[in-house]
């Protein structure tokens, strides 16, 4: 029954804007939480029955599969539309625009859900548009000049990469004669020398770059992640570029374009690039949002290069990265969201001691700060474990050593930012700051606890998720 | 081990490609060079054209056209709501700001 996830999206849309009474459409904010909640609590149990009720008697979608990583995306796409509605009912005060909201989300979720799911590249192209386009509309939609500068700025770039995409659809399609994953993998795996071929791979490798926000394609992500109001920007740094530009990327690359030491070897100095240029422009940020957006960027390097690590070990530690990098990005959106209601400020330097005024906030940026930075025995310690591991068997010593230095500029610019924030003296004007309320500081303590529970319980994870993960790809 | 490209120096889908390219390039060209968000927004479409062209002959050269129609249509109506969405986001800007101009977009930095 998998079709479900696509078709309870889409009837809750259909739903929520039904012309009934305005206490029924005030009703309709719960929606997107209940629908996340519910996908979260399916995907706990990957082995349930559900899953497959229904395929015998025909009622799948035939281009739509379920395996181990789409399922632990769609886990993580649950957690993080569950947190970003429940902050939005805190932060969108305006009910047109929450209504706005609740549409966006429910569409977004739809998308994302088909992203990973699809078996056919030009079904996928589809999903990715949904999901953009109800990215650009949720950007812009507080209407502040800002907000429209971050939109215009992702839809163009975001253009550019689609049409690099769909020229690639075009070549691939001329050269195997169909769309569908099976189709081309066999035609690339035939022809992985030809030329054509090879154009069309690094073309649509490009566009996902530009979509997943890799140095040097990024300029729009820090524009989009800072101007967006708080509850958009959690959604998009923690899971919409991750499914559009990164799932997809390793999606492609280990199921239908084949791990080539070309594609290898662009995979991993990309990576690279990102990993270090983005940390050093998060070194040198004010703003909060800023600094995390580029951080993001840096984590996203990890991910690249773990890819082109290759080997079960390199795509398991992308994958388990990947999931990382979602749960502790999404919890400092939230404190990072939580700091700017209390303190209607984003700007680092005139903020100071707030760890006295919200403890919660500032506890919980501790843990996710250290998850990102790589200190055992949290959650993100384990995966750029794997990944320094998968980089060593590759015989990688140059990026191996890149990977870990990295590491320190981001406990670097992590320590900073803590420090500006949370600990040392109250800065002035910061006196009568208070903890923001249970709906922000609520999901920051679930996805902290998620963090720790991954991080304590990594060798069983490892055994039973992640591995297979690797191998099965 | 493949003595010949997969597809040929002579086939005439580089002719339509050739074509594709020069849309698409035209487009990028416009994207950069101009400085009104209007005609940023019609260099999108000229993309998108190209990939479009490049999208119909594949379907034609391969014989596929009940496929590839089915693709460009989709595409096409995916590629409207982008750009009403996106026209939207220019109003809005023009709106707030009374000017079409994009050098006065670059109140974000760092």
């Amino acid at each position: 029954m998998t079709s479900l996830l696509l078709i309870l999206p889409l009837a809750g849309f259909i739903l929520a804007n039904l012309p009934a009474g305005r206490a029924f459409r005030r009703m309709c904010i719960v929606l997107p939480l209940v629908l996340s909640a519910v996908q979260v609590l399916l995907t706990l149990f990957p082995k349930a029955s559900w899953w497959t009720a229904g395929n015998a008697a025909g009622l799948s979608l035939g281009f739509l599969r379920i395996d181990g990583i789409s399922m632990l995306m769609l886990l993580a796409i649950g957690l993080v539309v569950f947190a970003s509605s429940l902050i939005s009912t805190a932060t969108v005060r305006d009910e047109r625009k929450n209504r706005s909201f609740v549409n966006l989300v429910l569409l977004s979720l739809l998308g994302m859900n088909g992203v990973v799911m699809v078996t056919d590249i030009f079904t996928l192209y589809v999903f990715l548009e949904i999901v953009s386009v109800c990215s650009f509309v949720l950007i812009a939609l507080q209407r502040e000049q800002a907000m429209f500068e971050g939109a215009f700025k992702y839809v163009v770039l975001s253009a550019v990469a689609t049409m690099l995409m769909l020229t690639s659809i075009g070549i691939l399609f001329l050269c195997a004669g169909g769309t569908s994953f099976t189709d081309l993998s066999s035609m690339i795996a035939r022809n992985h020398a030809d030329y054509t071929v090879v154009f069309a791979i690094l073309m649509f490798i490009v566009g996902l770059f530009i979509k997943g926000g890799i140095i040097p394609f990024h300029g729009w992500l820090p524009d989009a992640y800072s101007s967006a109001a708080a509850p958009v920007s959690i959604l998009l740094a923690g899971i919409v570029t991750k499914v559009s530009g990164v799932y997809t990327l390793i999606r492609l690359v280990v199921e239908v374009f084949g791990a080539t030491p070309k594609t290898s070897q662009v995979l991993l100095f990309m990576g690279a690039l990102s990993i270090v240029a983005g940390a050093l422009a998060a070194l040198g940020q004010k703003d909060f949002k800023r600094m995390l957006a580029y951080s993001s960027i840096s984590q996203v390097g990890y991910i690249i290069l773990s890819l082109g690590a290759g080997g079960a070990l390199g795509i398991a530690g992308a994958v388990f990265h990947l999931f990382n990098h979602t749960i502790f990005k999404t919890q400092l959106f939230i404190n990072a969201a939580a700091v700017e209601a209390q303190t209607g400020s984003r700007d680092l330097d005139a903020m100071g001691g707030l760890a006295s005024r919200m403890p919660v906030t500032g506890a919980t940026s501790v843990v996710a700060l250290l998850s990102a930075a790589g200190i055992p025995p949290l959650a993100g310690f384990w995966s750029k474990l794997v990944i320094v591991v998968a980089l060593w068997k590759a015989g990688h010593p140059v990026y191996l050593a890149v990977a870990v230095l990295a590491s320190l500029l981001t406990l670097a610019y992590f320590l900073v930012l803590q420090r500006k924030v949370f600990f040392g003296t109250v800065a002035p004007g910061c006196d009568s700051v208070k903890e923001a309320g249970w709906r922000i500081t609520g999901p920051s303590v679930a996805f902290s606890l998620i963090i720790i529970a991954v991080g304590v319980a990594v060798p069983f994870l490892l055994d039973t998720i992640l591995l297979p993960i690797g191998r099965m790809l | 081990m493949m003595s010949e490209a997969i597809v040929p120096a002579g086939n005439p889908f580089w002719t339509y490609f050739i074509f594709s390219v020069l849309l698409i390039l035209t487009g990028l060209y416009c994207i950069t060079v101009t400085r009104n968000l209007i005609r940023v927004l019609i260099g999108m479409e000229l993309m998108t054209k190209g990939a479009t062209l490049i999208l119909a002959a594949a379907g034609y050269l391969t014989g596929n056209t009940g496929v590839s129609q089915a693709l460009i249509i989709t595409l096409i109506v995916v590629e409207v709501v982008v750009i009403a969405v996106a026209a939207g986001i220019v109003i809005g800007w023009y709106r707030k700001t009374g000017s079409l101009d994009t050098s006065a977009m670059n109140s974000l930095r760092g």
